[in-house]
């Protein structure tokens, strides 16, 4: 009864078939969702389970109007009757909520309750409640670049809304114009949390009627009918017009938020009445028997039916094989390209030397002509002559277009979560982002950073994002504490992502070029002090590439082996020079390139010659990469060390802005040099 | 048979209540009550007048009663006919939708040919938007006993005289 939704689906005029399949779907994902708590009483699983007894019109409606074959799925947490409804077998449900091998979400890798089928693009998404809906934003983005036909639909509680991505996610849908539906299943609590203390608005889909180039309908989610018709509408709608919708569906919670939740602390007994009441499945028995749509008998025989069907999935989910233990780092990184050229990742070339920013442009120019999929998008990318603030982007959008090479929003994690997002619709599409102007601002974007981390593991390998994610690290420029930072200290606990920091161009094009073309996440930090940097220039030749995980010697040494990457392997090659022409020792320089993963090998044959170690790096000593790098060597190669390892680093403060408090705390020739006489004492 | 159907549901007691103060207010013996759980298309559509009790639930949804209800209507087949609606909200509570159920009821009945009558004025009441506005009158009497009791029972007095010369 909602004047702009066709009545397409009534009681009187649906087909019988279709509304006994209707009710069979929703008998068998109620029965399920009833069950789920029996597995934790008796210790089996389902620890998390997130009720979805009373969203169940809405979700039957989901599911019922996703299309595998060219639509794109993102079920939350407490979609099960959306799963079921979208062809999930009773079995799957059970699987994942017991984490069993055979979980098609991901072998029992994920939380329960997080149904998924990433080979039917019912994606497998992160506990971060609404996060992604900027994938389905980013998928959406594909869908429309290369015409394809179908909808991204993403379904999420009305309380994540509040999340700020999901504010970019939408924003980015409406300017982008793409084919989202955005489902918000209003049940009125974030946990206990009523929806009064999450926005102004009742209907939190009103905060967003300011948009443009967006459709928001209004449906009864505990009504099968109104939500079938504004499902149909929506997804027809955002196809055919090519812009997003939000169907705001109202519901009711009748259980807790979940196990972990007691809901009669803080509902009275008249609503916990009502909600029951307003049970959805049983308000559609109501209608097929008050309009002779099916006779008692009729669904009575269903309900025996879908018994059996979930006693029989029971019974092959507690024979279901669970995952071994010894596969636990199984799917933790992606295939990475493995460079045929120049399979070490050295060279002998002679031509004139490029600056980083010269290698950087050329590379991506050179990746973009060879693969069509590829796309580039960031702050401040590309605007006429412009291209990017350091000018690495330059001239790619006139040579690619706008549709290959554009600009974002200043919102760091819609630019992550959509190149997540963008990445899911084809193996061939590789998206190179800007994460940030300046790696300082990439903290908003962690959210998106630790799930796109997650996700070939989560998975079991059923979806790499790849993607390479540019940061323009470090200080020296004067920068102050926000355009100074080198953020790799934190950034390489997370396991699923590579971590690479070249010091010089022809590295910085072979790792850039490796990253393209490899599966999976790679963070690419760029020194942005050595951009232009003579020092930093080097010979590069064509189609140059350097494997990850493989460290280069810059220059040899047999008394001290000083590990380095970044801004500071410069310094240690001074002070290397310095220290041979004093003749006081003739020091071995590791550049590292690689942070994640790490040349073990090549740094213990280097401490197997030198005996002596000084791990450099521009970020913190204290919590920065050189402590792992430091305790590596400390466990594996202490019968070969003469001293003990020592790092040089930035203070343990924010980078000041003043040029004298700048020099005072990050690492200088200086420091290094009184270090490495120090250690060369012993 | 009674000229007047007044349909509402015989377990919500605030409704009866008011069902019990409009009865008196027509003053007259000529209303039969209906208990809209119960009811089927054929004994809806005896009458040619009614009184329809339409609370607001949730976010502006209509009753499951009614919801259940209002699909055997067919259409055009309210034609002749005259409809008269009260209902409770919670302007303070849900401002956003403070008796959208009568609105959603108007709009359900004047698509199948019935009429409308007894619309009041907005004046006195303080909520955001309203299904149930037409210009500056609600399409039925609005109720809001949660937080203006003491004005019902002047509200439907009021609104008891209008209808009554609008019933045939």
């Amino acid at each position: 009864m909602n004047p702009d939704i066709k009545e397409i689906y009534k009681i009187k005029t649906t087909d019988k078939e279709t509304l006994l399949k209707w009710y069979q779907l929703l008998r068998l994902g109620r029965s399920l969702d009833d069950r789920a708590p029996n597995y934790l009483k008796q210790a089996i699983g389902w620890s998390y389970h997130a009720p979805a007894a009373g969203h169940d019109a809405i979700q039957l409606a989901i599911g019922q109007v996703f299309d595998r074959n060219k639509d794109h799925l993102f079920p939350y947490y407490r979609d099960l009757q959306t799963s079921v409804s979208a062809g999930l077998t009773a079995e799957e449900i059970i699987y994942n909520g017991i984490s069993k091998d055979t979980d098609v979400a991901g072998g029992g890798r994920h939380m329960s309750n997080h149904f998924a089928k990433p080979e039917w693009n019912i994606h497998n998404v992160s506990s971060c409640t609404g996060n992604h809906t900027l994938h389905a934003v980013g998928i959406a983005r594909a869908i429309k670049y290369y015409k394809s036909k179908g909808v991204a639909i993403s379904s999420q509680g009305e309380s994540s809304v509040s999340e700020g991505y999901v504010y970019e996610a939408i924003n980015g849908a409406s300017k982008e114009m793409l084919p989202v539906v955005f489902v918000f299943q209003d049940n009125g609590y974030g946990i206990s949390v009523p929806k009064k203390d999450q926005q102004a608005n009742r209907k939190v889909a009103k905060n967003f009627e300011g948009l443009k180039n967006i459709r928001i309908l209004y449906c009864n989610g505990k009504d099968v009918f109104d939500s079938m018709n504004a499902m149909t509408e929506a997804v027809k709608w955002a196809e055919e017009n090519q812009k997003p919708v939000i169907v705001h569906a109202n519901c009711v919670r009748i259980h807790s938020h979940s196990n972990s939740d007691r809901h009669e602390l803080y509902r009275d007994k008249a609503e916990l009445n009502y909600v029951r009441e307003y049970d959805p499945i049983a308000k559609f028995r109501r209608l097929l028997i008050r309009y002779n749509r099916a006779t008692e008998d009729e669904l009575n025989q269903i309900d025996e039916h879908v018994k059996e069907v979930v006693k029989k999935a029971h019974k092959a989910g507690m024979a279901a094989p669970d995952p071994s233990p010894d596969s636990v780092h199984d799917f933790v990184y992606a295939p990475a390209y493995q460079p045929q050229k120049f399979p070490d990742g050295t060279h002998n070339e002679t031509s004139e030397p490029k600056k980083i920013i010269e290698a950087l442009n050329s590379t991506l120019k050179a990746e973009f002509r060879r693969n069509p999929d590829t796309f580039i998008y960031g702050q401040d990318m590309a605007n006429k002559d412009k291209g990017g603030i350091f000018n690495v982007s330059k001239g790619m959008q006139q040579e690619f277009g706008h549709q290959r090479v554009f600009n974002a929003p200043i919102a760091e994690d819609f630019i992550m979560g959509t190149a997540n997002g963008m990445s899911r619709f084809n193996k061939n599409i590789r998206v190179v982002v800007e994460g940030a102007e300046f790696a300082d601002y990439f903290w908003p974007a962690m959210e998106q950073f630790v799930e796109t981390t997650h996700e070939y593991w989560r998975t079991k390998g059923q979806y790499s994002p790849n993607v390479t994610v540019r940061l323009a690290s470090g200080g020296y420029i004067g920068g102050g504490l926000y355009h100074s930072q080198t953020i790799e200290g934190a950034l390489t606990t997370f396991p699923g992502v590579r971590v690479v920091y070249p010091s010089y161009a022809d590295d910085a094009a072979g790792l850039l070029r490796t990253s393209m073309r490899s599966q999976g996440m790679t963070l690419f930090l760029e020194p942005k002090a050595l951009y232009n940097s003579p020092k930093a220039a080097t010979p590069i030749p064509e189609d140059f590439e350097v494997p990850f995980g493989k460290a280069r010697i810059r220059r040899n040494g047999s008394d001290l082996t000083m590990i380095t990457y970044g801004n500071t392997t410069h310094m240690c090659m001074d002070v290397a020079e310095k220290l041979s022409k004093e003749g006081i020792a003739e020091c071995e320089v590791v550049d590292l390139r690689s942070l994640v993963p790490l040349d073990k090998e090549t740094i213990l044959e280097s401490v197997k010659k030198t005996s002596r170690v000084l791990v450099v790096h521009e970020d913190k000593v204290f919590g920065g990469f050189g402590g792992e790098v430091s305790a590596y060597i400390s466990e594996h190669a202490f019968k070969f060390l003469d001293a003990p390892v020592m790092r040089v680093g930035a203070e343990f403060t924010p980078v000041g802005f003043n040029r004298i408090l700048e020099a005072a705390i990050l690492p200088n020739t200086e420091k290094i040099e009184n270090a490495a006489r120090e250690i060369l004492t012993f | 048979m009674k000229n007047i159907g007044l349909f509402y549901s015989f377990n919500s007691i605030k409704t009866k209540q008011q069902a019990q103060k409009i009865i008196k207010g027509l003053g007259n013996g000529n209303i039969e009550e209906v208990n809209v759980e119960d009811i089927g298309n054929e004994e809806f559509m005896k009458f040619t007048n009614y009184i329809l009790a339409v609370p607001t639930w949730f976010d502006g949804e209509l009753p499951n009663y009614w919801d259940e209800f209002l699909p055997s209507i067919e259409e055009e087949s309210l034609k002749g006919k005259t409809f008269a609606l009260y209902g409770g909200g919670d302007q303070k509570g849900y401002p956003e939708n403070f008796v959208d159920g009568i609105g959603i009821m108007a709009d359900f009945i004047e698509k199948r040919g019935g009429k409308v009558v007894g619309f009041t004025s907005i004046e006195g009441y303080e909520f955001e938007s309203s299904k149930a506005l037409r210009g500056n009158q609600f399409v039925g009497l609005a109720l809001d006993i949660e937080n203006q009791a003491a004005l019902t029972d002047e509200r439907i007095l009021n609104w008891t005289k209008m209808i009554a010369k609008e019933f045939n």
